[in-house]
């Protein structure tokens, strides 16, 4: 028997019919997105978040960086994209002692909180022994730096050892100086016990107590942060009145931008990604972060790459032009650890290069036949660079010199653990600067430091010229010559550290073509959108 | 009064009153609570146990890279999230906290995850709600209409593009979607859950375009709606999906009744048969796929939320678990958990409603 029940066919095409027209009806006379509700001035920041707080305390993520940096004001800052120089803020002078341990700060008159009220050393103080006794992230920073008032307008900053970069320290975000009083009637505390007893965390991610020029209307770490334009801002006024800095993936903020006309900027669309983009929109970009191999130093982990003649060949086989070309726009061939944005950075005339023969005889020199090790890196992809492509490049690379490297991509978390439990023979990994500070790698990467252990370099393993020249970089206060110290470092450790640099590149800030100020700085901000402006 | 005893000469034989059984229904639901704390109980245990087996040290995941070579930094961490306690210790301390409502506090967020939980899981259900209408109303409109056409020019089609549909992975299809009807057509936003130059309404429900509709700013509200449109584009595209084929079996099954056929012999209308009949019988399995693709849902939708930027439960969860944020993890957990029981005892109990012959005794 034939059932056909005509009936039922046209009802049921007319329900589903009827239910895709209720799906996409609503779409009709869609906005792009980027609507404004009132007459006010909005400047959209799209971004892939990375942001766990707004507390300055805590914060070292980029995106709360960003944010945090147009909430709170800081003794010092830095302008456009120079890291270089610190330029007054909060401070409108200041003095460094010759041995360069003590630093007075003059503040700067009539300064005033969101709130109104005015802010004094008192604030100062207070804001910075939170930083030191919190001890979140950036408290490191900051361990070994004491701090007091001589009177209201003057505060002096001690360090236990000579740092002349203590300046640069204090321009940083995380010491934005918060208006002590109300911080204290809402948890925060800033003596020893703070580590436990602060807990000021929650209402500094939904309020904002600082003396920037703007304050925090709405924040929702999934979603989007709202700023608003401090009233009471004793500066120049920013130029739009609400900044909102939106969560989005990278693939949809590409999207975005080449639609996007009026008062918008992405910050993740970099390298490959640049490719394809209107003309019109304006790219500012530095080259901040370097990316390098990590090679086991302890023979108990990896007889292989703890042999000083593998670690040759492997620096002699890498294609460093072509490793840089997978990066795209904006990159280059691997220098020095120090990335081009910062002082001391190598020329980049002293990029590696390619010897595959030489790689060839120090393998033979070295007694390896067919050298065999696991390769680890992050699965991920980093500032519009798909890891695992470099590294496949590697792989290939090596190959042709006769060394076989076995990939083993990781989770970020397990990769991580891996690297810092010292398990890790070989490892690939990108690394950016805490703060505009080259030479505080010396802290971390010279042998026997924390990071270089973790590569099995010990003092003992490592070439003492390195440990010397190292040295030499940490004893030198002029700031000039501490950069070419650095260089020298440098050199010295491209010829027998566990560390084998590949390329370096940029971060950028793609914007729309009517903005002005929308420079990317390697400071740690990002961008700093209180700067940003119309045409 | 003389009082007779039982087995003397003429007494009258007593029994107890018979204890008041309770109603069926309130019996099955009491036994089904107890399931589910029972469950809920297992959760935690089995979640607990396997943040803390996986690779993977939260102090790693959640201090900076310099911070991690300060001892100090790295000892306080751990004191202030308990992680220098055994692992029995820190989950006690948990249990006990729980049974208190308290379901700790996110490293990551530093507020209560209770709090996260009010915040990101209305946004899901904004997306699983329209989500589930249009599918359910789509999904079982197409397939009927395959299953009576079956074998045919239509059924074909429909087969072909469920499992075009159900082999589409949900990242490519918003991304395809987003190119289409965001940067060619211009004819919906990009991502987020409102344009930028409006606030969110005040909270009623969670849900803006229900909160703004509430509050009377019908701006928001329209705003809010737009924003929905992709992201329930897709995700309803990929449940109609999956119930399409379902539907389209159970239909199946039920035309080749033979009373079904004794119902057309009779000459019943075919509207009636199909409305009466089919598509009440084939309603079961139906809603219990239904109920399953409901609670996936309502567990968010990670590659989605994350492509439109859509702040709810799966982009939650996800950043919870790659910090280690265990607190979170196990939030994230009892509360899906939670959904799949209600949304089980739901189905189950809507069972009865449609074919009594499931009914509890």
């Amino acid at each position: 028997m034939s059932v056909y029940p005509r009936r039922l066919r046209a009802g049921a095409l007319a329900l589903a019919t009827l239910a895709i027209i209720s799906t996409t009806a609503c779409t009709a006379g869609g906005s792009g997105g980027n609507a404004n509700g009132d007459a006010t001035t909005t400047l959209t920041v799209n971004t892939s978040f990375v942001l766990k707080t707004l507390d300055p305390g805590r914060v070292y993520e980029a995106t709360g960086l960003t944010a945090v940096h147009a909430l709170y004001d800081t003794l010092l800052t830095f302008e456009g994209s120079d890291v270089g120089t610190p330029v007054p803020a909060l401070a409108e002078s200041y003095e460094v002692s010759a041995d360069a341990k003590t630093f007075t700060f003059k503040l700067r008159s009539g300064v005033t909180f969101s709130d109104g009220s005015p802010l004094t050393a008192d604030d100062v103080v207070f804001s910075l022994n939170r930083l030191k006794n919190i001890k979140g992230s950036p408290a490191v920073t900051v361990s070994e730096l004491s701090v007091s008032k001589t009177d209201d307008s003057t505060v002096v900053v001690t360090s236990a050892t000579p740092n002349p970069n203590v300046p640069v320290v204090l321009a940083m975000p995380s010491t934005g100086v918060l208006n002590a009083g109300v911080a204290q009637e809402n948890g925060a505390k800033d003596g020893e016990d703070a580590a436990q007893g602060d807990t000021a965390q929650q209402y500094l991610d939904t309020n904002s107590i600082g003396s920037g020029p703007y304050v925090l209307k709405s924040y929702d770490p999934s979603a989007q942060v709202v700023l608003e334009a401090n009233p009471n801002y004793w500066g120049e006024k920013p130029q739009f009145d609400r900044v909102v800095l939106r969560n989005m993936d990278v693939q949809t903020q590409k999207l975005t931008m080449q639609r996007a006309e009026t008062a918008e900027i992405s910050l993740d669309i970099s390298g490959k990604l640049l490719d394809g983009l209107p003309e019109s929109l304006h790219t500012s970009g530095v080259q901040d972060t370097v990316y390098f191999l990590f090679l086991n130093a302890d023979p108990a982990v990896s007889a292989v790459t703890s042999n000083a003649k593998f670690n040759q060949a492997l620096r002699a086989a890498i294609d460093y032009q072509g490793i840089a070309a997978l990066y795209g726009e904006g990159a280059a061939p691997g220098a020095g650890l120090v990335a081009p944005a910062f002082p001391g950075t190598l020329p980049a005339g002293e990029a590696s290069t390619r010897d595959v023969a030489k790689a060839k005889a120090l393998l033979a020199e070295a007694g390896l036949t067919d050298p065999t090790v696991k390769f680890n890196y992050p699965a991920i992809t980093y500032k519009g660079v798909d890891l695992g492509t470099v590294a496949t490049k590697v792989q290939g690379d090596a190959a042709e010199a006769g060394i076989t490297l076995e990939l083993n991509p990781q989770p970020l978390t397990t990769f991580l653990d891996e690297m810092r439990g010292g398990k890790s023979p070989l490892g690939f990994t990108p690394q950016s600067l805490n703060y505009p500070v080259a030479d505080s790698l010396i802290n971390n990467m010279a042998p026997g430091q924390a990071t270089a252990l973790r590569s099995g370099w010990t003092v003992e393993r490592a070439d003492p010229a390195i440990v010397a020249a190292g040295e030499q970089v940490t004893e030198t206060l002029d700031l000039a010559a501490r950069a070419t110290a650095m260089q020298q470092w440098q050199r010295l450790m491209n010829q027998s550290s566990p560390y084998i640099v590949l390329a370096s590149n940029s971060s950028t800030v793609v914007a729309t073509a009517d903005l002005t100020g929308a420079d990317y700085t390697a400071a740690g901000w990002q961008v700093d959108v209180a700067a940003v402006g119309r045409k | 009064m003389t009082t007779l005893h039982d087995g003397e000469p003429g007494a009258v034989t007593t029994t107890a009153p018979r204890p008041r059984r309770a109603h069926p229904l309130l019996a099955f639901l009491a036994k089904r609570l107890a399931i589910t704390a029972g469950l809920l109980l297992g959760v935690t245990a089995v979640t607990f146990g396997l943040v803390n087996v996986v690779p993977g040290d939260p102090v790693t995941a959640n201090l900076s890279d310099q911070a991690l070579n300060d001892p100090a930094t790295v000892a306080a961490f751990r004191e202030k999230w308990g992680l220098d306690q055994p692992l029995w210790a820190q989950y006690l301390h948990y249990l006990g906290n729980l049974l208190h409502g308290d379901l700790g506090t996110s490293q990551q967020t530093g507020r209560a995850v209770l709090d996260d939980l009010v915040r990101y899981v209305p946004a899901t259900m904004e997306l699983a709600i329209p989500t589930m209408v249009l599918a359910l109303l789509i999904g079982t409109g197409i397939g009927m209409l395959a299953a009576v056409r079956n074998g045919r020019f239509t059924d074909q089609l429909v087969r072909v593009g469920a499992l075009l549909g159900l082999s589409t992975p949900p990242f490519w299809l918003s991304l395809v979607v987003l190119y289409v009807f965001f940067y060619q057509l211009g004819l919906a936003p990009s991502g987020g859950r409102l344009s930028t130059g409006f606030s969110p309404p005040p909270t009623v429900t969670g849900m803006y375009t229900v909160d703004a509709a509430l509050a009377g700013q019908w701006d928001v509200a329209w705003d809010a709606a737009q924003h929905l449109t992709l992201p329930v584009l897709v995700l309803t595209s990929l449940t109609v999906a999956l119930l399409v084929r379902f539907v389209r079996s159970a239909m199946l099954e039920v035309l080749q009744q033979d009373y079904i056929r004794a119902a057309y012999a009779k000459g019943l209308p075919t509207r009636v048969v199909l409305r009466r009949h089919l598509l009440r019988a084939g309603l079961v399995p139906v809603v219990t796929v239904s109920g399953l693709a409901f609670a996936s849902l309502l567990s968010g939708t990670v590659l989605v939320e994350s492509i439109f930027g859509w702040p709810g439960l799966g982009q939650y969860a996800y950043r919870s678990a790659t910090a280690l944020d265990l607190p979170a993890i196990l939030g994230v957990s009892l509360f899906v958990a939670l959904v799949y029981t209600l949304v089980n005892l739901t189905v189950d109990l809507l069972y009865g409603l449609i074919d009594p012959r499931i009914r509890l005794s």
